[in-house]
């Protein structure tokens, strides 16, 4: 046990808070939902970052402190899947990579080249033909679209399939945790600036309480996903998971609580992390979903029949 | 950055356990009721001497005073393993985990000479003379006065919540020498002194764990003042740091949250309602533990901890609170004679938000020194 990064952790860290700088500030005049990143995309293209977990001495873990830090911006890219789940598929497959539950829109499909279609227990990829993918119109700060119905889609083996699972819950709670920490900064900012019975916001007791506990949960995840993409256990990657879309239901209300009307606002950013936290909450089951998984792999119950 | 446990770390941890399975008694989990009990406290010097001479009562402690200047990991590995275990060290291990280092770091060469080989030994039980029935997040306000006569000082006040006073040698005493924050004190109190009356207060944690403590014309020699007159808000600060993650609750509120989900899957009870609850406990007990470890590696890489330890606590008071409700939502018959360790853990779970300072103390903490927002008016 030992949380010092390596010295090339430590490069690959600073190299991508490095990049991260460029792409901090909302544009401000954008008003939309979905802030599309495409030049950060491309810098992560042109600088073979996508690459970070097939790199020996860097690894998934390395990839989900990119994500995370690279969740923390209001741009946003399909960096997640690419980074953590991409190189663990069987075959030669592009990104950008989406995944669709169940029929219902996901995040980043109308771009993708490589879909993760998941339909109850069970798990295929497809590569979408011009046609078969769509934007949807969506609140969520993610572009958002969808697959057309019947589009034939090749089954992942079992075993493939649970392994591509634990992986998605990774790049779910590492994306999460950079999510959650942006949220809770811009929050103190507000809190900070924004004055009310002739003193500032954050000075008061009730909201400060709030703000740590919003706090204390964000750093939980940041553990529970690093630690998660440092073992490869599945049962790390399920209690990630959990701890993410738990923390992030409580979290989101309380933010929107703290910023008041300007919460509601496109002008400010903070929907771009929230909205984004609350198209996670419903991915791989919900937290009933992790749950069940974790009764399996941690508690060592039977899978319902 | 690597989280998987080096061998010597496995090692160490195999090694505890063997200990334990070695020396606890079969009836152990009914002892466990009550640490400051008579039964507990007379066992914890039975045990704490075999554990020093098994060397894993302090091996985190300087060779000098019986250690053998172990990590920082030592020592949590050390404490998870206790207090999983129902922490069969009753009291001693504050003298482990805060007393004894601060003793070497503040005492004079004859209080260290007196009072640390003892603990090293695991032959002594400590209180601490912190709360009062006026101060208690408040710790400032204390009321406790320490009025110095010539060479000794004459003690009169009263200390409330004292745990472990009943059967403790010796009291790491606070108490005020002058008006203000900077004008309290610290004394180490042999509990013989004349002028001491201890009184137990039956309580919810069990049988002899807190108390009411008199001082009543109490008078001590000056050698008994720990560091200098009025330095006591320093040296408490660096104790309280030291006990902030001292004691790894996740650890027995994870194992209890594992027991209570047995009893769950074999009685057929354990349907969607128990696993989402479980699975949210058990997350929140995990997010605890690599918080806390978080906490731990600082220290061993030599870095100073600071309001991420007061996040971590809470983490851990969190997850407390899951594993509790979980218990008596689920699997209620442990409070009412169904498992004893549930039951003992329940027990000791209710002042997991109190003890070593309220829970919205670190809130407040965390609020100006981690989150950095501006601060109260006073």
């Amino acid at each position: 046990m030992d949380f010092k990064l390596t010295p090339d952790q430590d490069d690959l860290v600073s190299a991508i808070d490095k990049l991260a700088q460029q792409f901090e500030l909302k544009p401000t005049e954008f008003r939309g939902f979905a802030l599309a990143g495409h030049e950060l995309e491309k810098e992560l293209e042109d600088g073979e970052y996508f690459g970070v977990a097939q790199v020996p001495e860097l690894g998934p873990l390395c990839a989900a402190m990119a994500v995370e830090r690279l969740a923390r911006l209001p741009y946003t890219s399909e960096i997640a899947l690419s980074m953590l789940v991409l190189p663990q598929l069987q075959g030669e497959w592009s990104r950008p990579l989406a995944l669709i539950e169940n029929g219902r829109p996901g995040r980043y499909v109308a771009a993708a080249r490589t879909i993760l279609v998941i339909e109850g227990d069970g798990m295929g990829i497809v590569q979408p033909m011009a046609g078969e993918v769509n934007a949807a119109e969506s609140l969520f700060a993610y572009p958002m679209g969808t697959l057309r119905a019947g589009v034939r889609v090749t089954p992942l083996a079992r075993a493939e399939a649970a392994n591509i699972r634990k992986w998605l819950r990774v790049a779910l709670a590492a994306e999460t945790s950079g999510l959650l920490q942006a949220a809770v900064a811009s929050a103190v900012d507000h809190l900070t600036q924004r004055k009310q019975f002739g003193r500032p916001l954050g000075t008061f007791q009730a909201l400060r309480h709030r703000m740590a506990e919003c706090a204390v949960l964000a750093g939980g995840v940041h553990w529970l996903a690093l630690k998660a993409a440092g073992t490869a256990l599945d049962g790390d990657a399920a209690l990630a998971a959990m701890h993410a879309q738990e923390s992030a239901t409580r979290v989101v209300y309380d933010l929107h609580q703290m910023l008041g009307a300007m919460g509601m606002t496109l002008e400010h950013p903070l929907h771009l992390w929230t909205y984004r936290l609350k198209a996670l909450l419903s991915e791989l089951g919900g937290r009933g979903g992790q749950a069940q998984s974790i009764a399996q792999l941690c508690f060592g119950a039977k899978p319902p029949k | 950055m690597d989280f998987t446990w080096d061998l010597e770390q496995q090692t160490f941890r195999s090694t505890v356990r063997a200990f334990l399975d070695a020396h606890l008694p079969p009836d152990w989990e009914s002892l466990a009721h009550g640490p400051g009990s008579a039964t507990q406290s007379h066992f914890s010097k039975k045990f704490c001497a075999e554990l020093a001479r098994a060397g894993l009562l302090v091996p985190h402690w300087p060779k000098r005073w019986g250690g053998r200047d172990a990590d920082p990991w030592t020592a949590f590995i050390l404490a998870e393993e206790m207090w999983e275990a129902g922490e069969p060290r009753g009291g001693q291990y504050m003298n482990v985990n805060w007393i004894g280092p601060t003793l070497m770091r503040f005492g004079t060469e004859e209080q260290q000479a007196h009072y640390i080989p003892p603990m090293a030994r695991g032959e002594t039980i400590w209180c601490q003379g912190f709360s009062e029935p006026e101060a208690g997040s408040d710790l400032a306000s204390l009321r406790t006065r320490a009025e110095r006569q010539g060479s000794s000082y004459r003690i009169n006040g009263q200390k409330i919540w004292t745990s472990y006073a009943g059967h403790a040698d010796t009291c790491f005493l606070l108490a005020r020498t002058s008006p203000g924050k900077g004008g309290i004190s610290i004394f180490l109190v042999p509990m013989d002194t004349p002028g001491i009356i201890v009184r137990e207060i039956p309580s919810l944690i069990g049988e002899g764990d807190i108390h009411e403590v008199f001082f009543d014309n109490l008078e001590v020699p000056e050698s008994t003042m720990l560091g200098a007159e009025g330095q006591a808000w320093e040296i408490a600060r660096t104790s309280l740091s030291l006990e902030r993650v001292g004691i790894p609750r996740f650890a027995l509120a994870g194992k209890m949250l594992q027991r209570a989900v047995g009893i769950l899957m074999g009685a057929g009870r354990f349907g969607h309602g128990a696993i989402e609850q479980a699975a949210r406990a058990l997350a929140a007990c995990e997010a605890a533990r690599f918080y806390s470890y978080s906490i731990v590696d600082q220290r061993r890489h030599g870095l100073a901890t600071g309001p991420e330890a007061s996040a971590a606590r809470f983490a851990t008071v969190m997850a407390e609170r899951l594993v509790g409700e979980f218990v008596v939502e689920q699997v209620p018959e442990a409070l009412s004679g169904g498992d004893a360790m549930l039951l003992a853990h329940h027990q000791r779970a209710i002042v997991a938000g109190i003890a070593s300072g309220a829970a919205e103390i670190q809130l407040n903490l965390i609020a100006t020194e981690l989150l950095r927002l501006p601060r109260e008016p006073r």
